[in-house]
């Protein structure tokens, strides 16, 4: 899990163009959006891409995001549950 | 007038020359990094709103008064001939295969040119008219024509404007200017 979630932070910082930002910089249980990174609304939508490409996960209910990007720790957790590549 | 230049090689404030060293795509950002460097949202930019945000930091700077302070009577128009042809291209980079088709919506936001005057008008509380033209070719008539018939509205007392055009990350052009009503 270490491993996946490590991954995922450099994929999110590339994705997101989250510039002078480094891996060990995000706390895998803050929250994604409001305080913690603060992402936007373009974000979640580039991060449902992500879990697509990256992992074969598509979410059919994007609603689902909500609970899914709470943080990398969570994300992590449901891509290790639902992946398919 | 306040003036900005900017392209790939070369930066001027009221025709005087500023310092740097960097081209093309990196130029706008060491401009971003050395004299504007609190709107993370810039690195999410495509190229042509990073020239327009950046040309215009420099402009208000210059100009010296208090920033983010709303404001109805300034119009932010721009004019180019390539559109938005270099996020375009980004953007159809996501979609053309086939076998690995995944619409980036961070692309496809900045596929209209005028996304750079929304850019430049959330940053500065401006609410006013905001246009992008798209020329066939740099027309200084025209222009002048179309910032002028800005002014006839009551509202409109000041205007952010000029010639914003990029095509791609290592090829681009602003000359902005700040115009008074009087």
């Amino acid at each position: 899990m270490d491993e996946l979630i490590y991954t995922l932070k450099q994929q999110i910082i590339e994705a997101l163009n989250l510039e002078d930002m480094k891996p060990e910089d995000i706390d895998e249980n803050a929250s994604l959006f409001g305080e913690g990174l603060g992402l936007d609304s373009i974000d979640a939508l580039e991060l449902i891409v992500l879990m697509e490409k990256n992992y074969g996960i598509k979410l059919k209910d994007p609603s689902q995001g909500k609970e899914i990007f709470k943080s990398v720790a969570v994300m992590a957790d449901y891509i290790s549950k639902n992946r398919t590549k | 007038m306040l003036k900005v230049y900017i392209n790939t090689e070369t930066v001027t404030v009221n025709d005087k020359p500023l310092v740097h060293k960097e081209k093309g795509a990196a130029l706008l950002t060491e401009l971003y990094r050395n004299h504007i460097g609190d709107y993370p949202k810039f690195f999410k930019m495509d190229t042509l709103s990073k020239l327009g945000f950046v040309a215009s930091e420099l402009l208000l700077q210059a100009e010296g008064k208090p920033r983010f302070e709303p404001r109805e009577d300034r119009a932010v128009i721009f004019f180019n001939k390539s559109a938005s042809l270099q996020a375009d291209t980004a953007y159809q980079a996501t979609i053309q295969d086939a076998e690995n088709f995944f619409p980036s919506p961070a692309a496809f936001v900045y596929t209209l040119p005028n996304i750079v005057t929304g850019e430049i008008a959330i940053r500065n509380k401006y609410f006013g008219e905001t246009s992008f033209i798209v020329l066939p070719d740099r027309d200084p008539q025209i222009m002048a024509r179309q910032l002028q018939n800005a002014f006839l509205d009551p509202t409109t007392n000041s205007i952010l404007g000029g010639w914003l055009d990029c095509t791609d990350e290592n090829h681009f052009e602003a000359e902005i200017y700040l115009l008074n009503k009087s």
